[in-house]
């Protein structure tokens, strides 16, 4: 089993009065890939600058190994960091990006106590440039500037850039953000790669879902500065913890729902067989079913009956909008319904999820203003702050 | 990072203080009650309210204002389109021209105003062919034959320097902007100048502003190249402090500094002000707290967008232009009226009140320019430059001036006042028949001391060559005057030609140099250092000695008694005068016995009007109510005893003038 | 369309040929003749005189050069940390303090020029205060001399200082704009990989400040090598520099332009090279780096 690498213990961040982290309790295990998921805004992409030391917690402590480094500068932790944008430094080409942090000499603790410069030989820096430049499939590119380089590329030193110190933990700040659909698949599959190749922890951060499932061994869903849930992908996507989870990862049906009996759940007044268990009797609950976890079947064999309000073409199905008593739920079906034809649905009973009542519950799950890039236009806040920064100059 | 902002902030502090300290100097000084820049002598206004007495300076404030308002206009438009025109060229042709636009700013000014300088000279000397066949076949415009350095020629340096500046700051913006643009523009219905004027300026509106706003601080700055392309009959503010500062500056310019600077200061704040809150309210917004906005402010830019308000604004527009135009037309009717006389003379060389007098007596207004030694004025003269009418060089330099045909016969009908010149002074060496001069001073060259810094009678120029005196002697800028005092010590001539005792007379004054003797070389900068008991001994004008003397009671005067050089500065006119009437009416105006009078008693030398002479110590009991003290009367008009100890200056043949000015250039070396 | 707009760039090619290109010319002509008699006055005869009889004031170029490499050494060596920490500030902060170095370029630089004269001079305000903290009598009995004051004014230190006074906001400037430009991400990413405070400095934002640095260096070279109106305020006639050189060849007792003009190109010439050099060694350094 691996052992625990870094530890937040009751970390809490705030800036100006604005509550960005609260008491975050967190550990991130060695050879791990893990990644920070959230909306902009979440907390997730201070977490990281924690981990990396360019922010102190206003309250809490940071272990890495065991040991508080909350006053370690980062440029004595033994962490990388890949920045949004690469942040490469342009007055250097490629091989020099990359020996940035060999040229530097490190302070070495020996055994007896002392401690000592150490500058790595000229050769040794030359065979760790080149090796990690094969790593990232960039050989030949040593000498070229990067203003040269594509968006790929660029991610590619940047990554060797940090990769090449050797770090136990390397921190990359939505990594694929700037990349197009295509090479942003692409780079998934990279860096997952690298990852396994130089075995060491990869801590990414990140707001796509669906980059967050693919990649990692561990999703932490942030919101609001607090950490919703902490789990495999697959707990993640099939157990979600709360509303807003279930919401945020893949897309969710979310309706209120009252626990009658263990593995009996009420919904729209009628009771389904369902796997969960252990709520009191008659609690209110949130209830998520999948789209995918539905079946269309006819009016008079459904258990739920509804009329189709709107049908899109997606490739491999539909996304089928379907009106229940007033409540809508979309539904994924390679079954071709009509608008405005009555329809029957089932649900297996392990389609249903069952969740406690939280903040969140009743904001999320209703496909009433259905549209696809919901998520995105929900997400305001990066944009406005950009063009702010991009403004003036002399 | 935090730890350390205090240090950080004491060091920029530091850097402030090394920069504001000679400032705040300057503002406390615009409020001493004494003239002097160093001695403090109570509070009071005085200075201001003299601001607006003060022609020289209120001109010189009005050329500049105009100058930098009108180059700034221009250079913004045309710098503008420069910029769109070069971004819009291909590489090919872009690059070299922009390797041309930097070249002035890369180049020294003085280069660029030498330069500057030497084109409109020449373009002056073959104007005068161009302007005669021009009217030679049309009557239509009369050109005028003769152009000098002036308003125009400094308006065309001050736009040629700033266009490269608005050039700088507008491209970046050019590069910054979508070059789909104009074209999203005219896709939607705009016409090429629509799109230029909806699309093209709102996006490159910061450039210009800031390279305006960058313009016009440089014009207003500049010093060098408007000292090289201005000319005689126009000065700018820096130049009229330049002149100043050789002699004294008079407060009346701290006291301009300081409103200028107080007004540049309360525009930083509001400005400051105003982007502190846009920065707040970007904050806000970023930080999704409720913005609140003023109430007022949004009423107010509401009411902007009705008809009513979008009347206002171009009424308001239109008044911004009106104001500009009017201010325009307004300097240049106050820098350019006539008719006009121009008199180059030397600094405070005149009672100020007699040019206001003047110009109220005969509607002529006054353009008085000085010049720093009578070399200078010759190279003024040579350079084709100046315009002058009347000019009041020295007597050797006179004999030159006439030798060369460049001074014009005066018609003595119309200086009745030439009467009243005493006999002694008429048919001088330098103009033995009195065609072309009228006598303004005459004085005697001595050794001004501080009396508290020597304890010996000195009556010997051996002082100025005294080691015991390292580091407190002032030699005189000038090579007449400093060869010929060591002349006259070694008991040659002044007016010797021969190359050995000029020769020896080098030795000396380089011997003392290296010995450290001399302090430094000043001319007009004597008053400054001798009143403010800076050193110890100089050598200069009785007159400006007394002048001196009313600074600084400490100070004394000897003509040596191995001789000295006694001179006599005349009224002259140049060749082709522009207003040879006109400054035929100066010459008599300025000989008449009052204005000799008033002179003397203003700037201390002695007059070469007989009555004005022998009047002045009676005319001064009138005026101060207490008697005049012989022993000044005596330092201002030098007995005959005196004056035969000394020689007058006659015009050195050319090879000696060559031979005294390589002496000169390698004892500055 | 680009090319029609393209000729808006045409009146300007044909001003700048006229006011900046023509004038060097006539410049260089002036330098090459020289004036000689002729029965019909005088006339213009090629002569390299000019140049040959330059010789003699090889100590004046030798002076100004000095004179300005050192005033420019010592705005960078004020200017670049004060550039630097002023960019470190918050935006409050560095707006009021630019605007407090935009100040003093409105109140005419002469008069802030003789406003050390009156600081400086042997009974000036330093020297006063000297007198009054005994800094003086201390250093008398310390080197056995007997002095009243320090020689300050018509020193070359003063030019020095004058250049310094002058010229300091030409050189924080560029510095400041090029630093604030500066992308944080780059220190942090420089941090990340190991870099101290020092190495930061020297590794990123120095080499990245360059260009901010060879601008500043040549807004305080040039105007100091050719000043001449602070050398003979503060230098007192006795630290002659080009500037005074050429202008007394103009404007002054000296009357030669053919003269003038040829030392105004050769220091025109040698400032260019000076820039070519630094430009170049400004991009050799980059080079340096990269290999």
């Amino acid at each position: 089993m691996s052992k625990e690498l870094i530890r937040l213990k009751d970390v809490t961040m705030t800036f100006d009065d604005v509550t960005v982290l609260k008491d975050i309790n967190i550990y991130f295990n060695d050879k791990e890939f893990l990644t920070l998921l959230g909306p902009s805004g979440c907390g997730k992409t201070t977490m990281l600058r924690i981990i990396g030391g360019f922010q102190t917690p206003t309250t809490g402590d940071v272990f890495f190994d065991g040991e508080r480094i909350n006053d370690v500068p980062p440029y004595r932790r033994q962490v990388n960091t890949v920045f949004q944008k690469y942040a490469l430094f342009p007055h250097l080409n490629v091989y020099e990006n990359v020996a940035f942090g060999l040229r530097i000499p490190r302070e070495t603790t020996y055994e007896n106590g002392k401690t000592e410069k150490v500058k790595l030989s000229r050769d040794e820096i030359d065979s760790r440039v080149r090796e990690m430049l094969e790593v990232v499939s960039l050989k030949g590119f040593e000498r070229r500037s990067i203003a040269s380089l594509s968006g790929g590329q660029q991610q590619r030193v940047a990554i060797a850039r940090a990769l090449v110190n050797r770090p136990k933990v390397l921190l990359l700040d939505e990594p694929l953000g700037a990349l197009d659909m295509r090479l942003r698949k692409d780079m998934q599959q990279e860096l997952k790669r690298i990852q396994q190749q130089m075995g060491i922890t990869f801590i990414n951060v990140t707001h796509d879902q669906e980059e967050a499932l693919a990649m990692s061994d561990t999703v932490v869903v942030m919101n609001e500065g607090v950490i919703q849930q902490i789990g495999t992908p697959e707990d993640i996507y099939n157990e979600p913890k709360n509303a807003f989870v279930a919401d945020f990862i893949g897309e969710s049906n979310i309706v209120d729902g009252i626990m009658r009996a263990d593995r009996v759940v009420e919904i729209f007044n009628r009771r389904f067989a369902c796997l969960d268990g252990g709520f009191e009797k008659d609690e209110p609950v949130d209830v998520v079913i999948r789209p995918e976890d539905v079946d269309i079947v006819s009016e008079a064999e459904g258990q739920l009956r509804g009329t189709v309000t709107s049908v899109t073409f997606k490739g491999v199905h539909y996304d089928t909008i379907v009106d229940f008593y007033g409540f809508k739920w979309l539904i994924q079906t390679t079954d071709y319904c009509p608008v405005g034809s009555r329809i029957g649905i089932r649900i297996d009973p392990d389609g249903f999820h069952v969740m406690k009542k939280s903040k969140y519950s009743g904001l999320y799950g209703d496909y009433s203003s259905y549209s696809e890039e919901y998520d995105e236009i929900n997400d305001p806040t990066l944009l406005d702050v950009e063009e702010e920064g991009a403004g003036d100059e002399e | 990072m935090k730890k350390n902002r205090f240090g950080s902030r004491f060091l920029i502090g530091l850097c402030f203080l090394f920069l504001y300290l000679p400032i705040f100097l300057l503002i406390f000084f615009s409020f001493n009650k004494g003239d002097s820049s160093a001695v403090w002598k109570g509070f009071s206004l005085r200075w201001y309210a003299e601001l607006f007495r003060n022609r020289l300076v209120l001109e010189s404030l009005a050329t500049t204002l105009l100058v930098s308002l009108l180059a700034t206009a221009i250079a913004t438009v045309a710098g503008t389109f420069a910029a769109i025109g070069i971004y819009s060229l291909t590489k090919k042709w872009r690059d070299p021209v922009l390797v041309v636009n930097d070249l002035p700013m890369m180049n020294a000014d003085i280069v660029t105003g030498v330069s500057l300088l030497l084109l409109f000279v020449a373009f002056f000397r073959g104007w005068g062919a161009i302007a005669a066949w021009l009217n030679s076949w049309q009557s239509l415009i009369q050109f005028p034959t003769r152009l000098t350095l002036g308003l125009g020629t400094l308006l065309i340096a001050h736009v040629s320097f700033n266009i490269p500046y608005v050039i700088l700051n507008v491209a970046p913006r050019l590069r910054q902007m979508d070059a789909n643009l104009v074209e999203a523009a005219q896709d939607l219905g705009c016409t090429w100048i629509q799109a230029f004027f909806k699309v093209i300026l709102p996006e490159i509106k910061p450039g210009i502003v800031s390279g305006a706003l960058i313009a016009f601080t440089m014009s207003v700055d500049d010093f060098v190249i408007s000292y090289f392309t201005a000319g005689s009959a126009t000065q700018t503010l820096s130049m009229t402090i330049y002149s100043m500062t050789k002699k004294r500056v008079t407060p009346v310019v701290n006291a301009v500094s300081t409103l200028i600077f107080l007004a540049v200061l309360i525009l930083l704040i509001i400005n400051n002000i105003r982007e502190a809150r846009q920065d707040k309210l970007a904050a806000k917004r970023a930080s999704f707290e409720p913005v609140r906005v003023d109430p007022r402010a949004e009423r107010f830019r509401a009411w902007l967008g009705t008809p009513r308000g979008k009347l206002a604004r171009r009424v308001a527009a239109a008044a911004l232009c009106v104001v500009f135009v009017s201010t325009t037309v307004f300097l240049t009717a106050f820098t350019t009226s006539r008719p006009v006389v121009n008199v180059c003379s030397w600094g405070e060389y005149i009672d100020e009140d007699l040019i206001d007098e003047f110009e109220a007596e005969t509607g002529i207004r006054v353009n008085y320019q000085t010049a720093e030694s009578n070399e200078a004025l010759y190279s003024l003269l040579s350079n084709g430059g100046a315009d002058y009418d009347v000019v009041v060089p020295s007597d050797y330099m006179i004999s030159q001036l006439i030798e060369e045909g460049r001074l014009e016969e005066l018609d003595y009908s119309q200086i009745p006042n030439f009467e009243k010149i005493d006999d002694r002074f008429k048919n001088l060496p330098y103009d033995p028949e009195n065609k072309y001069t009228v006598p303004y001073t005459w004085g005697t060259v001595g050794i001004i001391y501080n009396e508290t810094m020597v304890d010996e009678e000195i009556d010997s120029w051996a002082a100025l060559y005294d080691s015991k005196y390292a580091g407190q002697v002032l030699l005189i800028n000038n090579s007449r005057d400093a060869f010929g005092i060591a002349l006259k010590y070694l008991g040659y001539s002044v007016n010797t030609t021969d190359a050995g005792e000029i020769t020896q007379a080098y030795e000396l004054v380089r011997d003392a140099y290296e010995r450290g003797v001399f302090q430094g070389k000043v001319m007009d900068e004597v008053f400054q250092t001798m009143e403010g008991g800076n050193a110890a001994f100089a050598t200069y004008y009785a007159g400006d000695y007394l002048s001196m003397l009313e600074n600084n009671e400490d100070l004394r005067f000897v003509v040596p008694k191995e001789g000295s050089n006694w001179f006599v500065d005349a009224m002259c006119v140049l060749k082709d005068a522009p207003n040879y009437d006109n400054a035929m009416k100066w010459i008599n105006f300025i000989a008449s016995t009052d204005s000799n009078l008033r002179n003397m008693d203003y700037i201390w030398y002695a007059s070469p009007n007989k009555e004005a002479l022998e009047m002045y110590p009676e005319w001064y009991e009138e005026q101060y109510g207490e008697a005049l003290d012989p022993e000044i009367y005596e330092i201002m008009a030098a007995p005959q005893e005196v004056l035969d100890r000394c020689e007058m200056y006659v015009c050195l043949p050319k090879a000696t003038r060559a031979l005294y000015n390589d002496l000169w250039i390698k004892l500055g070396l | 369309m680009r090319n029609k707009r393209a000729w808006f760039a045409f009146p300007y090619v044909i001003w700048m040929a006229l006011f900046v290109v023509i004038p060097i010319l006539i410049m260089l002509v002036y330098s090459l003749t020289a004036e000689v008699e002729t029965a019909s006055g005088t006339a213009f005869e090629g002569s390299v005189e000019n140049f040959t009889g330059m010789t003699l004031y090889m100590n004046v170029f030798g002076r100004s050069f000095w004179l300005a490499l050192v005033a420019t050494v010592i705005c960078l060596l004020i200017g670049y940390p004060v550039a630097y920490l002023m960019s470190r500030e918050g935006p409050g902060f560095q707006r009021v303090a630019m605007a407090l170095i935009m100040l003093p370029m409105w109140m005419n630089f002469l008069l802030r020029t003789y406003s050390w004269m009156a600081i400086l001079e042997n009974n000036g305000l330093l020297n006063q205060l000297f007198q009054k903290l005994g800094v003086i009598s201390l250093y008398n009995r310390l080197t056995g001399s007997d002095i009243d004051h320090f020689q300050m004014i018509r020193t070359s230190g003063a030019v020095v200082l004058g250049m310094v006074y002058n010229y300091l906001p030409f050189m924080i400037l560029p510095i400041y704009t090029v630093l604030t430009k500066l992308d944080h991400r780059l220190t942090e990413a420089a941090e990340d990989l190991g870099a101290n405070a020092a190495a930061v400095f020297r590794r990123v934002t120095l080499p990245l400040s360059v260009s901010g640095i060879i601008s500043g260096v040549t807004m305080v070279f040039v105007p100091s090598v050719s000043t001449f109106a602070i050398s003979r305020l503060l230098g007192g006639g006795t630290q002659m520099m080009l500037g005074d050189l050429i202008e007394n060849q103009f404007l002054g007792g000296a009357y030669n332009p053919h003269l003038g003009a040829a030392i105004s190109m050769v220091m025109m010439v040698i400032v260019v090279i000076c820039m070519l050099v630094m430009n170049h060694f400004g991009d050799g350094e980059e080079e340096a780096v990269m290999l």
